[in-house]
């Protein structure tokens, strides 16, 4: 059967509904986890983060202008 | 490549604004390059409900050739103190934009946190030489755990991850 927007539109509506109910703990293992990076040496008062960055968009365009496709013989 | 933020926080410092970086932006700096990066466009700049200080943030930001936003217009004028103590007063965000797609949010909010608490335990990093204070880790997670929008979840339920594999790297190596 072929789908219809109504049918979009309730799979749309349930997606949001589940990521409403998703409830993520900071259990104990979570938190040991950051305090452990917290604690690495290059994350101390003072450390050179000036090479950290490369999160924006337009990188983030950049990069995936240069990936190149291969064809793939299956 | 220069960071996007460093002009604005050289532009910071020169007029010894109070400021702590938060958000996803501060959470990647604790990441080493090429590990546990999230895409992000904005930098959350954390103030604390200091009117002269909010004065000259704009300021810092006009002198680094950035534009203010109040919501879809931009920032009134003049930006004297009888525009920061309203904006102050009500918490409201002032939204800075510049060259490449930057993004910066004037933020007097984060949740669960008040601002003296925050920059009590800031983590001074450098970039390009210039001091950047930015939120401890764990207070950039209690925040977005205790804001618990979508984005918030949806970075939480990938973060930990990332960090599992950040920790993990060197052993193998």
């Amino acid at each position: 059967m072929k789908p219809t927007v109504e049918d979009g539109l309730r799979i749309l509506r349930e997606a949001a509904e589940q990521a409403a109910q998703i409830r993520i703990e900071l259990t104990d293992d979570y938190l040991a986890l950051i305090a452990r990076v917290e604690a690495m040496p290059e994350n101390q008062p003072g450390a050179d983060k000036s090479g950290r960055w490369r999160g924006g968009i337009p990188e983030l365009k950049a990069a995936l202008s240069r990936v190149r496709l291969k064809p793939t013989v299956r | 490549m220069t960071h996007p933020l460093a002009p604005l926080a050289g532009a910071l410092a020169a007029r010894s604004v109070r400021y702590v970086l938060i958000g996803v932006s501060a959470a990647n700096l604790y990441g080493p390059t090429g590990q546990a990066i999230f895409a992000t466009e904005d930098f959350d700049l954390f103030l604390p409900l200091d009117p002269a200080n909010l004065i000259r943030a704009w300021e810092s930001c006009e002198e680094a050739g950035l534009e203010l936003w109040l919501g879809n217009e931009p920032l009134d004028r003049p930006r004297d103190l009888w525009l920061a103590e309203q904006m102050t007063a009500r918490q409201m965000l002032t939204r800075v934009t510049g060259p490449g797609e930057l993004k910066v949010d004037l933020t007097m909010v984060m949740k669960g946190f008040d601002f003296e608490g925050v920059w009590s335990a800031r983590r001074p990093f450098l970039i390009e030489e210039i001091e950047v204070p930015v939120a401890r880790l764990l207070h950039i997670i209690q925040s977005k755990h205790a804001a618990g929008r979508d984005k918030d979840k949806l970075f939480l339920a990938t973060h930990r991850d990332a960090l599992e594999q950040l920790l993990k790297k060197p052993e193998e190596g």
